[in-house]
């Protein structure tokens, strides 16, 4: 899909667990989630914690939209 | 001072319901009551029903959570199931007795949704092995309001209390068959054999949490460092399935008693290589463990000073991720690997089989492809529940027709395409 959606001349980020599988399938930008259960969250946390961590995954992400690659790019989140 | 560790198997022709539960003759006589009695213990389980299914019966077995073989120590340190059902102490060796050809299945109400079908006969019967084993099947129901979480440790309890019990009872028979398991130290090794290459087996235990777990010596591998176990402690039960899930390539508890990686190591032991050690390491779902893992699993390598390493898989998905790294990691710090894997090619077979892949990870064993459809018959007997085919893994809407007859994948099948090589799916 990511691939997909790119060849449509939109640029995608894709947030995942396992970057190298992003990166063997040739996603170009690359935000690292939490855990494959719970991508977006982390339920270990209380809601307040869990909501800053979920802001910085999304804005982590905006800025990568915002960013030009010239290669496959792995954008960390700074927690 | 070696460890070694003897297998008495004791030939098991026929399970059958008595008043007296005992072995005598080649036959595993048990008395029902006294496995409901053991498996009531537990106040979580509500029910408990004990039905026989033999080779070639028209028995239909699912939602399968767990097989298990009965086996019982009767010389060396500790018991089976070490840290679970017997107590934590150091197993593999001195001598087990193994009720060969007999095996405890788990069923009731499902729990997971990759619990699986074991078919004594046609179609479906030639993609498991437990369809050649002579089962005693345990359909166990739970209290109600029971958490998926309690109702599989209930579950997976009951079995293991049942085979250590079926297990007692050939204590004092007299084994047909004695096999004998040696591991030479790391020094021994390399002096006895100078000339062979040292290779490693290098197992991953599926570890992802929400029901897929597997247990060493009682501790969940979820929260484990890859590290070196004695491949004769796995044969006491060291390891064990907490698995309600992916039926097709799960390790069940029977599988490691029986692991054909180990066995067939050790058969080739001293001949054409040297079994230098074993290694086990998890499947987690984060991804800061699988590095730590595969990096373990590497360094242990790497300081064994093996020549070469067999990995074996355990589920599929992202546990790609983690075999290929250990595959990657492995071949960079010198040692050759051979991955032992499934694969998910689409129904025709023609998708990527793995979800991940690496130029390194250049030698490759699959069990088979688990998208293949199959066609089972309408059997005249299900032990379990039927109304779950279309929705365990493998199932579909409308994979139960109205004739009892099912229209699935292979992944339905308990056991079908083993990443240890346990199973019988062949291009030949």
């Amino acid at each position: 899909m990511v691939k997909e959606i790119e060849r449509a001349g939109i640029p995608v980020v894709h947030i995942c667990t396992v970057t190298p599988i992003s990166m063997t399938v040739g996603a170009n930008r690359i935000v690292p989630a939490i855990a494959i259960p719970h991508p977006l969250g982390n339920p270990a946390l209380s809601m307040e914690e869990e909501k800053v961590i979920r802001r910085k995954i999304v804005e982590t992400s905006l800025q990568a939209l915002e960013t030009e690659v010239d290669k496959q790019t792995i954008f960390e989140v700074k927690y | 001072m070696n460890l070694k560790l003897e297998l008495g198997y004791i030939k098991i022709s026929d399970i059958q319901f008595s008043n007296e539960s005992k072995v005598e003759n080649g036959v595993l006589y048990v008395n029902p009551e006294d496995i409901i009695n053991l498996v009531k213990e537990d106040e979580n389980i509500a029910s408990c029903a004990v039905d026989i299914a033999r080779p070639g019966e028209s028995i239909r077995i699912t939602p399968v959570k767990d097989v298990i073989e009965p086996r019982v120590k009767v010389e060396g340190p500790g018991e089976i199931f070490p840290g679970v059902i017997g107590k934590v102490n150091r197993v593999g060796e001195g001598r087990t007795h193994v009720l060969k050809g007999a095996a405890v299945v788990t069923t009731g109400r499902i729990v997971g949704f990759q619990e699986g079908i074991i078919d004594m006969v046609g179609e479906g019967a030639k993609y498991t092995p437990f369809s050649q084993t002579l089962n005693l099947v345990l359909t166990m129901e739970p209290v109600d309001g029971l958490r998926p979480h309690e109702h599989e440790k209930a579950l997976r309890f009951a079995g293991l209390k049942t085979a250590v019990f079926l297990g007692e009872l050939g204590r004092n028979v007299e084994p047909d068959e004695i096999e004998t398991f040696e591991t030479l130290n790391v020094k021994e090794g390399i002096e006895k054999y100078p000339d062979l290459p040292r290779v490693a087996y290098v197992q991953m235990l599926q570890s992802q949490g929400l029901m897929h777990d597997t247990y060493v010596y009682g501790v969940d591998a979820k929260r484990t460092l890859s590290t070196i176990i004695m491949p004769t402690e796995i044969m006491d039960g060291a390891i064990l399935s907490g698995n309600c899930v992916s039926s097709t390539d799960k390790n069940t508890t029977y599988h490691h008693l029986n692991n054909p990686v180990i066995h067939d190591l050790f058969k080739a032991h001293g001949k054409t290589l040297n079994f230098a050690g074993m290694i086990i390491t998890n499947e987690n779902v984060y991804l800061a463990d699988k590095e730590r893992s595969s990096d373990w699993a590497s360094k242990l390598c790497q300081y064994l000073g093996v020549d070469g390493a067999i990995v074996s898989q355990e589920g599929f998905g992202n546990p790609d991720t983690d075999l290929i790294m250990n595959a990657k990691k492995i071949e960079t710090v010198g040692v050759k690997t051979v991955i032992i894997t499934d694969e998910y090619a689409g129904r025709d077979g023609r998708s990527q089989s793995l979800a991940d892949a690496d130029p390194l990870a250049n030698a490759v064993v699959t069990g088979g492809n688990a998208n293949m459809v199959i066609h089972l018959p309408k059997l005249d007997k299900v032990i379990g529940h039927i109304n779950f085919v279309d929705t365990i893994a493998g199932g579909f809407d409308g994979s139960l027709h109205e004739d009892g007859t099912i229209e699935c994948e292979v992944q339905i099948i308990t056991g079908a395409t083993n990443e240890l090589g346990f199973s019988k799916l062949s291009a030949r």
